[in-house]
Order: C-alpha cells, then sequence, then structure tokens
C-alpha cells in the first residue's frame, strides 16, 4: 500500500530531496532528513520510536503513553482535538497524520497548507504496519533500522502464525464495547479481523462500515470465544455480568466459561509496532492450549 | 426636549427613529467593541506571541511596513495564517447569523425564529454529510471529500447548495395563490427539514469511523478556518448584509403585519421573497464555512431588541457589529479551553445572560410585533 516512489532499498540511507506516497495516496517531498518531528497518534509515536528517533519528536498527543520518554514532549493533540497553533509553534519537518479520519480530514488540508509535509498513516493489516514503518524509515533516514525492526516483527508473526496452524479455528467474537445496546466488534475485513484471523481464530464480525452486530445475528453466530475488548476499560464488563446479559447465555463460550477480558487491548488496537504483542495475547486468549 | 416640558404649548418633537446620538453611541461602541475583540483574540492563544509581535507581525503583513523581523517564522505563521482567519471568520459568521437571525424573526413574526429556521440547516448538513461520506457513499465517484472547486472543499460547497436550495424549495412548495403565508412558510420548513434530518440521521448511521468529523460539523467549528473560505465568504456576506441593511424601513413595515404593510403601499410578496432569499444567502454561506453554529442567531437580536428597540435602521447593522464582536470572544474561549466546539460556549454564558436579561427587563420592549 504505501511506497516510496523514489527506490528506498532498506539497507541504505534515504536521498534526499525524496518524494513519499502516503496511506492516503498523497504526494510528500522532504528536502532533508526531518529531526523535528509532530506525531498526531500514538500508534504513530510508537513508530518513530522505535526506529530511534524518539529524541526527535517535538510533538505527540494527550493519548501517548508508550514509551514513557514521550511523557515530557508537548502535547500538540488536546483532547481529541489538534492544536494547530501548538504544531506550528513546535516548527515541525515532518507532521505524522492517522488515516481514517483519526486526524480529521479539514486539519491534514490546513496543515499541507500551511506548508508542512503531512504524512498520513492508515494500514489496513499487518503488512500495512511493515509497510508504515519502512514509510516512516524512509521519511527519517531510519531504513536499516526500519529493516531490523520488521524482519523482527515478521518473526514473531511467523512463530504465532505456524503455532496456531493445524488447531481448529474456534468462533471467536471480540467486543470492542456496548453502547445503548449496540454491539460493536471487528468489522468485516477489518485490521482485527485480519488479526484475529492470523491468531488462529475465525471473526464473528459486524457490519464493514458501522462494526457493528445485531444480538440475533451474534447468537446465531454462537461464538466459542469471547474476548472483551472494552473490559480493559471499563471494570464492570467482565466475564459474569456479559453471561448475565439477556440472551448471551445461549452462546457456547458463555456456556464453556471461554469469555476473558483482554487487558492488552490498547496494543491491539494500536497499529505500531507492539501490534505484535497484541497479536500473541490474541493468540494465547484465542488457544490457551498451545501456550505455557 | 430638556426644558421644553415646562412649557406645554411649545410644540413637541416627536422623534422618529433612534436619535443621532443613540445611534452613534449603538454602532460607534460597536465598531469600537468589534476592533477591540479582534485585537484580543488575535492576540490570544493557546501559544504565547508577545503582544509586540503580534502587533509587529500585523502591521508587517496587512500594512507591509518594512519592521525588522524580532519574531520567529512560526510566530508570524500562527498569528497571520492560523489566528487572524479564524477571528475573522468567527467575525463574519456571528455577523451573518445574527443579522439573519433579526431579519427572520421580523419576517415570519415569530421570536422563535432563527437563520436556520426554515430548512437552511437540515439542508446544508445534508449537503455537508454527503460531501463528507462522499468516497464511501458512490464508490469511484471522482469527486471525493479531499477535492475542490475554486480552493472550496466539496463539503463546503455541497453545505452552501443544500442550505439556499432547501430555502427556495421551502419557499416555492409554500407559494398557494402567488401568495406565500408565514405559517404555511414554517410548517412546510420544519416538514422539510424532517425529512432532510431522517436522511441525516441515516448517513450518521452508515458513516462508521467518519461519525467523529459528522458530528463536528453539525455542532459547527471555526478550527479550520482559512484565507481561501473567507475570500470566498465574504463577498457574498457582504452583498447579502448590504442589501438587507438597506431594507430597514420595509422590515420595520412588515412589523406592523402584512396587511398594514401592503395598506402602506408595500409590494409584501415580493419583500418577504427577497428578504427569504438574502438572509438565506447569508445563512447558507455561513454555514458552508463553519457548520451548524447555533445560539448566536436566535438570542443576539433578542438581546439588541431589549437595548435598542425594534428599529431595523439601528438593529439591522448593530446586530452585524454586536453578532461579530460575540461569536469572536466565543471562539476566544473556546480556542482557551482547550479546542471545544464554540456553539458549546456560545450556549453555556449566553443563555444564563440572556434570562438575566429577561428578568431584569419586566418592561419588555416587543420583542416582536405579532
Amino acid at each position: 500500500m504505501s511506497s516510496a516512489s523514489a527506490p528506498p532499498s532498506a539497507t541504505v540511507g534515504t536521498a534526499y530531496p525524496v518524494t513519499l506516497t502516503d496511506d492516503a495516496g498523497r504526494k510528500v517531498t522532504l528536502s532533508a532528513a526531518p529531526t523535528r518531528i509532530v506525531s498526531l497518534a500514538p500508534s504513530n509515536t510508537e513508530i518513530v520510536c522505535a526506529l530511534g528517533a524518539c529524541d526527535e519528536l517535538v510533538g505527540v498527543t494527550d493519548f501517548d503513553s508508550y514509551p514513557a520518554q514521550v511523557a515530557s514532549v508537548t502535547h500538540v493533540v488536546v483532547g481529541a482535538v489538534v492544536d494547530v497553533e501548538k504544531v506550528a509553534a513546535a516548527r515541525p519537518q515532518l507532521i505524522l497524520a492517522a488515516g481514517n479520519g483519526l486526524t480529521p480530514g479539514p486539519v491534514i488540508d490546513q496543515l499541507t497548507q500551511l506548508g508542512y509535509p503531512v504524512l498520513s498513516l492508515y494500514p489496513h493489516d499487518l503488512n500495512g504496519v511493515y509497510a508504515d514503518v519502512s514509510l516512516v524509515a524512509s521519511a527519517i533516514d531510519a531504513s536499516p533500522a526500519a529493516r531490523e525492526l520488521v524482519l523482527g516483527m515478521k518473526a514473531r508473526e511467523a512463530a504465532v502464525v505456524s503455532a496456531v496452524s493445524g488447531s481448529k479455528s474456534p468462533r471467536t467474537f471480540y467486543e470492542v464495547g456496548v453502547y445503548q445496546g449496540a454491539i460493536y466488534t471487528a468489522g468485516q475485513d477489518s485490521f482485527l479481523a485480519s488479526l484475529i484471523i492470523l491468531a488462529g481464530g475465525r471473526p464473528v464480525t459486524g457490519d464493514p462500515v458501522t462494526t457493528a452486530i445485531q444480538l440475533e445475528d451474534l447468537i446465531s453466530a454462537d461464538p466459542e470465544v469471547i474476548l472483551l475488548g472494552d473490559g480493559a476499560y471499563d471494570p464492570s464488563v467482565t466475564p459474569a455480568t456479559v453471561g448475565a446479559r439477556p440472551g448471551w447465555f445461549a452462546m457456547t463460550a458463555v456456556r464453556d466459561g471461554r469469555v476473558e477480558v483482554m487487558q492488552e487491548d490498547p496494543v491491539i488496537t494500536r497499529p505500531g509496532p507492539r501490534i505484535i504483542d497484541g497479536l500473541e495475547a490474541l493468540a494465547h486468549a484465542i488457544h490457551p492450549e498451545l501456550f505455557h | 426636549m430638556r426644558a421644553t416640558v415646562a412649557a406645554p404649548s411649545t410644540p413637541r418633537t416627536i422623534a422618529i427613529g433612534p436619535s443621532l446620538t443613540r445611534t452613534t453611541i449603538v454602532l460607534g461602541g460597536g465598531a469600537i467593541l468589534v476592533l477591540g475583540v479582534l485585537v484580543l483574540a488575535v492576540a490570544i492563544g493557546s501559544v504565547g506571541v508577545g503582544l509586540d509581535d503580534t502587533v509587529g507581525i500585523l502591521a508587517h503583513r496587512l500594512l507591509g511596513l518594512p519592521l525588522a523581523h524580532t519574531w520567529a517564522p512560526w510566530m508570524e505563521q500562527v498569528i497571520f495564517d492560523v489566528r487572524l482567519p479564524r477571528v475573522l471568520t468567527a467575525m463574519l459568521v456571528g455577523g451573518g447569523l445574527a443579522l439573519a437571525g433579526t431579519v427572520f424573526q421580523a419576517l415570519l413574526r415569530n421570536p422563535m425564529a432563527d437563520p436556520y429556521i426554515i430548512g437552511t440547516a437540515s439542508g446544508a448538513s445534508l449537503g455537508a454529510i454527503a460531501g463528507l461520506m462522499a468516497p464511501v457513499l458512490v464508490p469511484g465517484l471522482l469527486i471525493g471529500a479531499g477535492s475542490s472547486w475554486l480552493g472550496l472543499g466539496v463539503v463546503q460547497l455541497l453545505a452552501f447548495g443544500g442550505g439556499l436550495g432547501t430555502v427556495l424549495l421551502v419557499y416555492a412548495v409554500s407559494r398557494a395563490n402567488g401568495r406565500v403565508p408565514v405559517v404555511t412558510l414554517l410548517l412546510t420548513g420544519y416538514a422539510v427539514s424532517a425529512v432532510l434530518a431522517a436522511g441525516v440521521a441515516m448517513l450518521m448511521f452508515l458513516s462508521g469511523q467518519r461519525l467523529g468529523a459528522i458530528f463536528g460539523w453539525l455542532m459547527g467549528s471555526l478550527a479550520g478556518a482559512r484565507w481561501i473560505d473567507l475570500a470566498f465568504a465574504a463577498p457574498l456576506l457582504g452583498l447579502s448584509a448590504t442589501l438587507l441593511v438597506v431594507r430597514w424601513r420595509r422590515l420595520n413595515l412588515l412589523l406592523l403585519g402584512e396587511g398594514a404593510a401592503a395598506h402602506l403601499g408595500l409590494d409584501v410578496e415580493r419583500e418577504k421573497l427577497a428578504l427569504t432569499v438574502l438572509a438565506s444567502l447569508a445563512t447558507s454561506t455561513v454555514v458552508a464555512i463553519s457548520g451548524t453554529i447555533g445560539f448566536v442567531g436566535l438570542v443576539v437580536p433578542h438581546v439588541l431588541r431589549l437595548a435598542v428597540g425594534p428599529d431595523h435602521r439601528l438593529l439591522l447593522p448593530a446586530s452585524v457589529l454586536y453578532g461579530a464582536a460575540l461569536l469572536a470572544l466565543a471562539d476566544l474561549g473556546a480556542r482557551l479551553a482547550g479546542g471545544i466546539p464554540v456553539g458549546i460556549v456560545t450556549a453555556l454564558i449566553g443563555a444564563p445572560f440572556f434570562i438575566w436579561l429577561l428578568r431584569r427587563s419586566r418592561t419588555l420592549r416587543p420583542v416582536v410585533v405579532p
């Protein structure tokens, strides 16, 4: 998906000026290696730091929690709002936005018009994360580090895939949240659904656009494993309370006691380098018999 | 007038309309207020730029003064490309909404009327949301949400067209035997808005991850203000505002009731159409660049009527000035509160103030003559 139009053969450094194409298909030209980077999403922050450029971050978000050293960086995303003044005051040479509306389109337009190079990252699956790591590396001249990082991630992905291969894939329902009775889960063909497949599960998916599933569809899909992503943030979401919801006892997972809170939800839903931790956590939860 | 009271035989002057001093105080004060708020709102923000640098940057960029650059380039960008267009947009939007609200309240003789009442908001919302979802709505469509025409985004153009188009539709549907009764206009506007709101709700339900962007648009925001949007909005607003302000005499006549106005020689139906189109043009322009910001267009006209009376000769220009100052001030508050939607600030501070004002002025001036 993402690719550098200048050949970024991963072992050599980037030759500037370089023109890169981001995940939104926008072409961005950098005249020199940026040393002042603003990240508008925690996953982008983690990619920059994993490439050894944490010191070059001059702006991050309120939600950045990892790695610990970003705590001292100025927050330019306050709440869910990008403070354009603070971005400008950080004098960035590269801005890493998040796609799919996470960084609002008008904000990306505004920052672009102000003359900043903005790369928008929006991976659809693990390969998309690898491509984004390489894309950021091409932008900040860190391709050797990216190659090492991606190789390591791919090796761990392959280990998970080979561990679960040959086992039966249980029907797996991942609960993202329940709001006003509407149940949200992994959308059809979503990033989360692709992770569940890699972890050896068969995802029970919701609508590809709204990511919602109706209770009767969920009951008829009869999940064998229920993973509670929302339980990582809401202590009232537990296997006991979920089992007590009207209609839920009809599901095999509830009767078999295969309902589990996913404390690792932050890394499962954050498409950065630690996504592999999330993949491993999913595999452990779906196939406890294969691990330990 | 002072001493003449003692001598009853002296013929008394009956003041028609506001006196000159009163006009000077209200409009002069409003103009000073607007300038003061402009300086204040450009000087204050989430990052600190000194007042001397702020003034220097403005003098350099606006007046072309060859000043020594005592400021960093990023400061110039913050002041001139981020804050100034935002403050000016807030002023255009606030002035436009207050003016359109004043006109609609008089035209419809309804104190609950606001600029959005006969369909502008729902039409513009549907247009904007369709624009925000364009790639999802019609896969492979050439006009994506990111495409633009003359520098304006498809979202803004669809909002503008949706707002203005809806009002024209409502007006055409309300017309019977060459007349457009105000009650029919209001009720048709309500019904058409309900249909469009259903469309908005449907698109929101289908929007998935774009819901955040849609929600932000519906609440109204000045955050993305750009010079290019001002270049689109300022001429349209300037034109509609001028043509509305010079119609003060006709609006005063309409306050007497349509029958009385007709007897006094006003072509009532023609005037109603002109006022509706002009006020809706102003509203649609404003909504296209800022989303649907509530409260300003409803309450500023009432506050001003309480303060200066119902004469539109003073009321119309005053609503532009005070609406502009109010929204720029509210937006400053919204920025300092961490970028919350400006509509929250206007309602949270403005509504209690309005209640206080209503209770204080027991002898209510006629809010809108029924």
